[in-house]
């Protein structure tokens, strides 16, 4: 019996992880696609449609971080740079930050109005 | 030549993002930098759950008072923010104690997020019942 090159799955349940965000922010943004409109006209559209954007990208990450995944478990080294996507992680924070900045802001809004 | 083919990532590793993480310490397991990224995507999934309750209030209409489904629904996206500011934080936390192999952070922002869901949670019953 040959053992796994990855016997924790290391590489695969990280890139699933990042392809549940994908696919949370993917139905969120289609959810607001049916309903921003209503609240803010043609702004709607764009903000849903940034919103898959979002998720396009992150499902590519998906892609990326299994490859990379991969790579780091067969060669073990730590030191790898890849072994950390800080930069990638970093966006990822700031854009949920603005997303969830912005839904107080409408939410305020829409409350005042 | 061959020392310094091993010693340059070093040097790069030492001017890595963000430096507060990586100026320091040895690099971990790559398993534990995974299963660390792993959490963090957690937080960030739990905070845009938040966000998307919080807006859902205000979108559906629940049937409470006005004011207290504004402040239910602003409740909400502030437990998103904290939570998507945990997910940062205790990423970048947890990265620095493995490289010195210290004890794991906990705590962060997850007391501040229990008590806005808790007070989420006051207003909805108290919103039902008046």
């Amino acid at each position: 019996m040959t053992s796994p090159a990855d016997p924790g799955l290391q590489a695969e349940r990280t890139s699933l992880a990042w392809r549940r965000t994908a696919l949370s922010v993917a139905v969120g943004s289609l959810i607001g696609l049916r309903v921003l409109p209503q609240q803010l006209g043609p702004t709607g559209y764009a903000v849903a449609g940034l919103g898959l954007v979002w998720s396009a990208d992150l499902a590519l990450t998906a892609r990326r971080r299994y490859r990379d995944g991969r790579r780091l478990l067969r060669t073990g080294d730590g030191r790898d740079p890849r072994a950390v996507a800080a930069p990638t992680l970093a966006r990822t924070a700031a854009t949920a930050g603005v997303v969830a900045v912005s839904a107080l802001v409408l939410v305020l809004v829409i409350a005042l109005r | 030549m061959v020392e310094e083919e091993d010693d340059a990532p070093m040097a790069e590793d030492r001017g890595r993002f963000p430096r507060s993480v990586f100026e320091e310490g040895e690099d971990p397991d790559p398993r534990f930098s995974l299963a660390n990224e792993r959490t963090f995507l957690a937080w960030i999934r739990t905070g845009l759950a938040f966000v998307a309750a919080g807006l859902a209030v205000e979108a559906l209409q629940l049937p409470v008072t006005e004011w207290l489904r504004v402040t239910i629904s602003v409740l909400l996206v502030l437990a998103g923010i904290a939570a998507t500011a945990q997910a940062w934080l205790s990423w970048v936390r947890t990265e620095r104690a493995m490289r010195h192999l210290a004890p794991l952070p906990s705590s962060g922002l997850k007391l501040p997020i229990a008590v806005l869901l808790g007070l989420v949670a006051l207003a909805v019953v108290v919103g039902l019942l008046l």
